[in-house]
């Protein structure tokens, strides 16, 4: 393998840069949504996959996990286990975009009244690329951390050492 | 030598960091457990709450005027909602004139998740329905909105003084309005119409809809539109 070619102590400054960035991301995501159930749950319920009690309490819940999974990628607790689960997250995602980007459903409820679509009925593709270059980007971080989760400032130790 | 005594400082160190490591592992699930927990206590609708003299709980706790008349418009919005006012703009005189005609069932339902200060002007409307004075408050709040150079669209504006104040200006004089607001009586109130506009897919705001059918939102924002949805409907 590359591994060896690596310089050890670059990769585990990029490893924190890594946690640091896709914490950051959840928590702030996560943060913004806890104190808005009501966004959270529309945000959901937008992309039409879910029936809408289901919908609603995956809303209410989502928000949560995103912050737990962000502070233990910061912390640096179980990062092998919590890149797998925000890695996840992040490819539900791209799913939930790319068929709503299929099926024209307007998504984006940051601001709750403009929706996805314009008045007119048009589809904005760059709302929905967007979305998806970024959780992209987002699952590549998350594939870095599950292939060198040992990295700087974290509370992980016992089970990943690579020396 | 050396080895053994750095051995043996490592392994306590280890030791240190399993403990370490549980304890931040339970306070963070804690904190995820703990929110979900609270965010659905919250958020469900809750029948024993303080509720409005007008509001109709099959009707999702809105306030209803005018429950006998044959065409229902259910209007989901946030005082603080600048599409909102657009909607306002356009046919609030036409609605109000409709409304106190008796020609339309009413429904508002007033929601708040804008600003942290919607929840304020929601629970201030109930407490001038409770006066009388639903209409003039709704409109009050509308023409009265912050613009984005008064206050971010996501930043609180309203405090229970202004709010007061503003309902005096349309003419409620009553102090149980003002013990109304002060108290925070029907805060709990608008968690119920949360809960239910969440319940009914209502992911935008306004969100208007005529006896089942939620109109597009270009027909809100059109005068004409709108009113010919009323018109066709045999509203005069």
């Amino acid at each position: 393998m590359k591994i060896k070619s690596f310089n050890p102590q670059l990769q585990r400054w990029l490893t924190l840069l890594g946690r640091l960035v896709l914490g950051g991301v959840l928590l702030a995501a996560g943060y913004l949504k806890a104190v808005n159930p009501t966004e959270a749950t529309a945000s959901v319920r937008v992309y039409k996959l879910l029936p809408v009690s289901v919908a609603n309490i995956f809303g209410y819940a989502l928000p949560w996990i995103e912050i737990g999974v962000a502070l233990l990628l910061i912390v640096g607790i179980w990062i092998k286990q919590t890149s797998i689960l925000a890695g996840g997250l992040m490819v539900l995602f791209i799913f939930a975009v790319g068929q709503a980007w299929a099926r024209k459903l307007a998504i984006n409820c940051g601001c709750f009244g403009n929706g996805g679509l314009s008045a007119d009925g048009k589809v904005h593709a760059g709302v929905y690329l967007t979305e998806i270059l970024r959780d992209i980007g987002l699952t590549i971080v998350a594939g870095y951390l599950y292939r060198f989760p040992q990295g700087k400032f974290g509370l992980d130790r016992a089970g990943t050492e690579l020396e | 030598m050396v080895d053994k005594k750095a051995n043996k400082r490592k392994a306590t160190k280890k030791q240190g960091d399993k403990f370490t490591r549980y304890l931040v592992i339970g306070m963070i699930l804690f904190v995820v457990i703990a929110g979900i927990g609270a965010t659905l206590a919250k958020n469900h609708s809750n029948s024993h709450v303080a509720l409005p003299s007008a509001v109709s709980t099959s009707d999702g706790y809105g306030i209803q005027i005018n429950p006998t008349a044959k065409v229902k418009v259910d209007m989901y919005e946030d005082f603080r909602c600048p599409n909102c006012r657009n909607f306002e703009a356009q046919n609030n005189t036409y609605i109000d004139g409709l409304v106190r005609a008796g020609k339309i069932d009413a429904v508002y339902h007033p929601m708040s998740f804008i600003a942290p200060d919607s929840i304020l002007t929601a629970a201030a409307s109930a407490c001038a329905s409770d006066q009388g004075k639903f209409l003039e408050m709704h409109t009050a709040l509308y023409v009265n909105q912050p613009t984005t150079a008064q206050s971010a669209e996501n930043s609180a504006y309203w405090t229970n003084a202004q709010l007061i104040l503003l309902g005096n200006s349309v003419g409620i004089t009553s102090p149980t309005f003002a013990t109304c607001i002060n108290s925070g009586k029907y805060i709990n109130w608008t968690r119920n119409i949360e809960a239910d506009a969440a319940a009914k897919n209502i992911n935008a705001t306004p969100t208007v809809i005529v006896n089942g059918k939620t109109l597009p939102l270009a027909t809100d924002y059109n005068a004409q539109a709108f009113a010919k949805v009323l018109t066709d409907l045999g509203v005069k």
